[in-house]
Parts: C-alpha cells; sequence; structure tokens
C-alpha cells in the first residue's frame, strides 16, 4: 500500500505557514486567526489518517463465455481498518467492458466485509485475464492518499461467436469410420443411392419390390455408406487488414469457430493450422475434447511479425491427413500463404480458399495517384484468383456482412461444375 | 462564495478598495481558473490572494480587533474545501449516497471548528497582556514548531 501526499496538504500548509508569517511581520492577530483553521485541520486530519489494510477474494462465473454474452464478477472486500472512502477499479483488459458501474466508491468500517458484483460483457473473443484490481483509499479530509494493486486475475475464455449453417461443404473423398457425409462409393448404409439385379449374398431386406415386380427379377437397393470426413481449417496469419478496432483475423477466427463446431457436430473430425509467424497446429480428431482444443488454440491466433520463409512442409505430416479436405481463410495478403496453399493444392489435397476480403479495411485514397495505385491492386488480387481457379481451386471473396454460407455455396457451385484432375 | 468573501472588505473599508478590487479580483479569477482547468496551485494561488486582501485591509485599518475575523475564518476554510472537492476525480457511480452527505457535514464541522479556533486566538488577542521581543520571540518559535509538526505528520513514505 503506497502513501502520498495530495496537493491539497501542500496548499493547507502553505497557506497556514503564509497567514502566520503575514500575523507577525504585519502585527496583525487576525491573520493568525485566519491561519489557525488550515494548521488546525491539517494537524487533525493527519493524526486521523490511518494506513487501510484491506484484502478480497474474486470469483468469476462461468470462465468460458461466447462474444456478446456477459460474466458475473463477484468480489469480496476486507478491510481491518476504517476507511473513510475508498474508490474499487476493476482494470479489464481490451475487449471487456463493465456493464455495471467501474469504478465503484465505498465506506468501510473497521472488520468489514462487503461483497460486490460486476457484470463484464465479452465484446471480442479472445483469452483474458480480468482480476486486477485497483485501490484508491482517502483519509476524512482527502489530506492523504492510498494505492494498492491486488493481482487476483482469473482467466477468461471468450469464444467467438458462430453462424448458423443450413449446408456444409462436402469433402471429396471421405474416410473409412462413420459419419454424416455421403461418399461416392457404395456400401451399408441408409441413403438411397442405386439400383442392380439380385446377386447371391444379398439380404432378403434389400430387395426393392416395386422394382422386382416391374422387372420381373429380384432387383435390390444399394446405398450410400455413412462415412466420416477429415477437415483441416488453415488459418493465414501472416498478415492482416485492420480498420476501426476489426480486421480480416476476426472474421477468420469467426469462421474458422463456425466450421469447426459444424463439421464437428457431423462427427467429421476437425485439424486446425495457424500458418503464419508462429506455426500452431492441432491434428484432426472428433468429439468434445477436440472441439475446445481447437476453439482454445483459435483463441491465441495472433498475427506475428516474421519476415522468415516458412512452406507446409515444416508441419508435420499427421496435420494434413490425405484425402482431407482443407479450408483456407485467407486475406491473399502475404505471398508465403499464398505459395503454401498452391503448394498444397500441387499435393493433391482437396482445397477451397475463403477469401476474407481486405479490401473494405482499405479504402481507395482521395488523390488520382492513390484511386491508381487501388485500382490496380484490385486487379493483381484478381489476376491472383485466377491463378488459383486455372488450378481447379475454388477461391471464394467473403466480406463483412455477407453471411459465411453465402461463401459456402459459391465454394459447392464452382465444385459441382469443375472436375478434380490429377496428372 | 469566493465572490463574498471577495467582496466584503470592500464594503467594510473604501479607501484602498483598487487595491483591495485587484486582490479580490484576481483571487477570484484564479479559483475560477483553476476549477474549470482543474489546476490545484491555482486553487492555492486564488486563497492566498484572498487571504492577502484581508491582509492589506487589516493592515491600512484600525488597530482595533476585527471582531468578524472568526467568520471570515470559516468562510475561508469552506471556499478551500469545496473548491478542492470540486477538483477531486470523479467517480461514475456511487456505491453509498450517504458518503456525500457525511463528506459534506465533516467539511462543515470542520470549517464551525475553525471559527471556533479563530475566535479563541481573536480573544486570546485580545487579553491585556503585553507584548515585547521576548513574545514575538515566542510567537515566532511557536509557527515554526507548528509548521514542523505538520510536517512530520505528513512525511510521505512508500510501503
Amino acid at each position: 500500500m503506497t502513501r502520498a501526499a495530495t496537493p491539497k496538504l501542500g496548499a493547507y500548509a502553505g497557506l497556514a505557514g503564509a497567514g502566520l508569517l503575514a500575523a507577525l511581520v504585519l502585527g496583525r492577530p487576525e491573520l493568525a486567526a485566519l491561519a489557525a483553521p488550515f494548521a488546525t485541520l491539517l494537524v487533525v486530519g493527519l493524526s486521523l489518517a490511518e494506513t487501510p489494510r484491506l484484502s478480497a477474494v474474486l470469483e468469476l462465473e462461468p470462465e468460458r463465455q461466447v462474444q456478446g454474452e456477459a460474466v458475473e464478477l463477484e468480489l469480496e472486500l476486507r478491510s481491518e481498518t476504517r476507511v473513510s472512502r475508498l474508490e474499487v477499479l476493476l482494470d479489464l483488459p481490451e475487449g471487456l467492458v463493465a456493464e455495471t458501474p467501474n469504478p465503484q466508491l465505498l465506506r468501510l468500517h473497521a472488520g468489514e466485509r462487503r461483497d460486490l458484483q460486476h457484470l463484464i460483457r465479452c465484446e471480442r473473443w479472445g483469452a483474458h485475464l480480468v482480476g486486477e484490481l485497483v485501490l484508491r483509499a482517502h483519509d476524512p479530509f482527502g489530506l492523504l492518499v492510498f494505492e494498492q494493486t491486488l493481482d487476483l486475475r482469473r482467466p477468461l475464455k471468450v469464444y467467438p461467436r458462430g453462424e448458423v449453417l443450413q449446408k456444409l461443404l462436402r469433402p471429396l473423398e471421405t474416410q473409412a469410420f462413420a459419419g454424416n457425409q455421403l461418399p461416392r462409393t457404395k456400401g451399408e448404409g441408409i441413403e438411397f443411392a442405386d439400383l442392380r439385379p439380385f446377386v447371391p449374398g444379398d439380404r432378403v431386406r434389400r430387395v426393392n419390390w416395386r422394382a422386382t415386380a416391374r422387372r420381373g427379377a429380384p432387383w435390390v437397393n444399394e446405398t450410400h455408406p455413412e462415412r466420416n470426413a477429415d477437415v483441416v481449417i488453415f488459418l493465414d496469419t501472416f498478415a492482416e487488414a485492420r480498420r476501426h478496432g476489426e480486421s480480416t483475423l476476426d472474421y477468420a477466427v469467426h469462421a474458422a469457430a463456425t466450421l469447426a463446431v459444424h463439421y464437428m457436430r457431423e462427427k467429421d473430425r476437425v485439424g486446425l493450422v495457424a500458418f503464419g509467424g508462429v506455426l500452431n497446429w492441432l491434428t484432426a480428431s472428433s468429439g468434445i475434447g477436440q472441439l475446445y482444443r481447437v476453439l482454445d488454440s483459435l483463441l491465441d491466433a495472433e498475427i506475428f511479425l516474421s519476415y522468415a520463409w516458412k512452406g507446409v512442409d515444416l508441419l508435420p505430416v499427421r496435420t494434413l491427413p490425405p484425402q482431407s479436405l482443407v479450408l483456407a481463410l485467407t486475406p491473399l495478403l502475404d505471398e508465403r500463404s499464398v505459395r503454401a496453399l498452391l503448394d498444397l493444392r500441387a499435393r493433391g489435397f482437396d482445397l477451397a480458399v475463403i477469401e476474407i476480403s481486405p479490401v473494405p479495411f482499405a479504402p481507395p485514397g482521395t488523390q488520382e495517384l492513390d484511386d491508381l495505385a487501388h485500382r490496380l491492386w484490385l486487379l493483381r488480387r484478381d489476376a491472383l484468383r485466377s491463378r488459383y481457379l486455372r488450378l481447379g481451386v475454388p477461391v471464394v471473396e467473403w466480406r463483412e456482412g455477407a453471411p459465411l454460407q453465402a461463401a459456402l455455396e459459391e465454394v459447392r457451385t464452382f465444385r459441382r461444375h469443375a472436375r478434380v484432375t490429377r496428372a | 462564495m469566493a465572490a463574498g468573501v471577495a467582496v466584503s472588505p470592500l464594503a467594510r473599508d473604501s479607501h484602498d478598495w483598487a487595491l483591495l478590487l485587484l486582490l479580490g479580483g484576481g483571487g477570484v479569477l484564479a479559483l475560477g481558473v483553476g476549477l474549470a482547468a482543474r489546476w490545484g496551485a491555482a486553487l492555492a494561488f486564488g486563497v492566498g490572494l484572498l487571504g492577502a486582501e484581508q491582509a492589506v485591509r487589516l493592515a491600512r485599518g484600525p488597530a482595533e480587533l476585527d471582531p468578524w475575523t472568526p467568520l471570515y475564518a470559516c468562510a475561508f476554510l469552506l471556499v478551500a474545501e469545496l473548491a478542492w472537492w470540486s477538483l477531486e476525480q470523479r467517480v461514475p457511480a456511487w456505491a453509498e449516497w450517504g458518503l456525500a452527505l457525511r463528506r459534506l457535514v465533516t467539511v462543515l464541522l470542520a470549517c464551525a471548528g475553525g471559527c471556533v479556533t479563530a475566535a479563541l486566538i481573536v480573544i486570546a488577542a485580545g487579553l491585556p497582556i503585553q507584548g515585547g521581543f521576548g513574545l514575538e520571540l515566542a510567537g515566532v518559535a511557536a509557527a515554526t514548531a507548528a509548521l514542523a509538526v505538520v510536517a512530520g505528520v505528513a512525511r510521505t513514505h512508500v510501503r
């Protein structure tokens, strides 16, 4: 607990001294009488001031929340001494906003315990530490100020709020495990695939009696088996475009969280690669534990400035399972991520690129030259997209305000009319 | 209130009204600047100028003790307390509304106590005790000791 004199103390001491001196110099006792209250207040105030002894206990509920929702913080303050005026400030990190008044002003008696409740709204996703408490106490006459900072920080994970997707992007290939995807192959399943003539060994329950009656010979139903798929979410963290507190990374994380939740709900295995200044990866897996691992990894996603050249060969082989669907979320600003995606396509991965458009974050300038540069930049981006399209990689521009479902529909439309060729 | 403290010497003494007006007006102006700019030094300067106005009036006025001194002392302290209260950082929410009332009562009690202290000093000054160098020396020593006590109690140390 630090103790410091307020400017008022110095001013009162100065006024008292000046009054007493003037009384002696001018020989007027009235001036001493005018100065006496200031001096008396100083002596009485300083004598009554005592250093506060404060302690606090903090609880946060819940410790995980979704962006836009609120958490409750309960603070229990204890004082061993009397505190006339105590200011309690909860120092919140960026992205969290207190909905209850902050700071608060209290008066505590000796031995008193006071409970305070704060409602904190989670404005931005991320991993935060909440609970740095700044206490400032004053003596009754405002001559001294006592300050103390209590570190009671608790972790708070704020997950990005996802969208609701009606339809997901179907991978070209599936895996051997049970899931909700319909592969192109036929096998034991529920979804109807085709009809064929009965062969010895087919189950009687598979006989399609209507077709059999029409053709005069037994015909059976063929079905698609339900399989799961491997989906790898490729997050470009080399560069971002930022404006007014929002950035392309925010949208990328939002989309990544949405896709991860929906694909895992379909029993698919989801992995994550954060490809940037710092490489971060999660091998594909399924289940609620994997979902939280993916979401926790997304909370750590941030842009680290790096000039080192990186390629996908730095990633462990298990990170990119063969025949997996790779969904790349990238603003296509950094050459390294562009090359990495082209490399993935060359290695035969089923790749789809959702371009988090940086164009709204970089408006054209007012000068003619700035406008020309902006148009050249847009043309370069179009050329880059054409390069991907020529290689059979769907590239969809996703802008703020547009639903993610619309971007996925564009990819689906491209894949319906394109064919994957392998050399 | 500061304006009232500044104007009252003018009403009581019309000889040096220009100088009193200058000091009183300057004091009120300095207080206004201090409150507007949240500048504590200007507040101290403003109260000091109002005190200087009283000093000039007393120095140029009659030798008799001014019986209104305790009231002036109370008013000075009240002006200073309210001015510094206005400069304190505002807390957007008051968890207890009684805190403001309690603070006001404390200020008023302090001013009342100041008034009593000033009255005692005026009464003591009016006693028929002969002065002299020894008494003046005792006065200087008492004033120095008082300030030394204040400085000692106000010694700031970081814990």
